[in-house]
């Protein structure tokens, strides 16, 4: 037996979870890109990318919480159709390379006051992550099951 | 005449071979989407510091005014971004109510920053130096924070509206008794 999903039984709830989606991504990787340009010379420069790190690493969390439940909840409304779309597989993988880079090298590398000299590299790699999963999310729309991009 | 102008606009070349590209659209879109990511994520540090809820180590000026420059290039990429997506579809999104309601809303922001501008924005180091935060800096920073998440949420919406442009330039056409006689035109036209 099936349980119909009641996300589904509302024309408004997908649009609000992206809204909440919108938020939470520009929350979590808009702080992450401060450090990272920071990292780079570039922005904040009155700051060390470590003290950035430790003031925005709450919101870079809570920014990725809310991103996270809403995409889970927004996958929840048609799981096949997002299994089949080679973008939503893309952009997850991005995105857990992403989030494994961030709470690793990338932590590290901003841990301490003076980066280590590979801190541009790393701002680069995890700029680049970022900008994958958001890429990933927006081809997700432009791909039909069985078609390329646009449906050509 | 602005209806005139969008649809000048649409049917240009670049935003005709912008429009029908598979590529080129999604890939802009993404790039509004950078943009939305570097400048909102700057926007809200911002407001949540004059808020007096993040980067409380540093200083109100040092916040505001390092994140000036960087913020008008974040806001240029989403704008740029934006304005070919509405140049593409230049004609529907003119009907669309949703997209009203964002230059609306974008008027109003732009009105926000005039308003507080002299108070909060001229000069940040003065509100360091008061001995707590102005309510005038905490109501700009919430309604810039109110206001920015309002537009980013009508620009989602307007991917949910579809105008019917059909039904509408039905009804535009003059009924000058002549629309029977172009049908037949159109009909007898003589098969090459």
């Amino acid at each position: 037996m099936f349980i119909e999903n009641p996300l589904n039984s509302s024309a408004l709830a997908f649009p609000v979870l992206e809204c909440f989606h919108i938020v939470g991504f520009a929350l979590s990787i808009g702080t992450i890109a401060i450090v990272d340009f920071s990292l780079l010379g570039v922005g904040m420069r009155r700051q060390t990318p470590a003290q950035l790190a430790k003031d925005t690493w709450l919101w870079t969390l809570g920014g990725l919480i809310l991103m996270l439940f809403s995409g889970l909840l927004l996958f929840s409304s048609d799981p096949d159709m997002y299994y089949l779309n080679w973008p939503f597989l893309i952009k997850m993988v991005f995105f857990i390379a992403a989030v494994i880079f961030h709470y690793t090298i990338h932590r590290k590398t901003v841990s301490t006051d003076t980066p280590p000299p590979n801190g541009k590299l790393v701002a680069c790699v995890s700029l680049v992550l970022w900008c994958g999963v958001i890429f990933g999310g927006i081809f997700i729309g432009f791909v039909y099951p069985g078609l390329g991009i646009g449906g050509v | 005449m602005l209806l005139s102008f969008v649809q000048w606009l649409q049917f240009t070349g670049f935003f005709t071979a912008l429009r029908g590209s598979a590529y080129a659209y999604p890939i802009v879109m993404s790039l509004h989407m950078v943009g939305i990511a570097l400048f909102g994520g700057m926007v809200m540090l911002t407001d949540l510091r004059l808020l007096g809820w993040s980067m409380r180590k540093h200083s109100i000026a040092d916040v505001v005014n390092q994140f000036r420059v960087p913020k008008r290039w974040g806001l240029l990429l989403t704008v740029t971004c934006g304005f070919l997506m509405f140049g593409s579809k230049a004609e529907e999104y003119y009907y669309n109510a949703f997209f009203r309601t964002k230059l609306i809303l974008l008027t109003l922001v732009l009105v926000q920053e005039l308003v507080f501008y002299r108070s909060v924005y001229a000069d940040p180091a003065a509100l360091d130096r008061a001995p707590a935060i102005p309510v005038n800096a905490k109501l700009a920073a919430a309604l810039s924070l109110l206001l920015w998440t309002s537009i980013a949420c009508c620009g989602r919406g307007i991917g949910y509206i579809e105008p019917p442009l059909d039904k509408i330039h039905a009804q535009m056409l003059p009924h000058s008794g002549y629309e029977g006689e172009i049908a037949l035109c159109f009909s007898s036209r003589p098969t090459p």
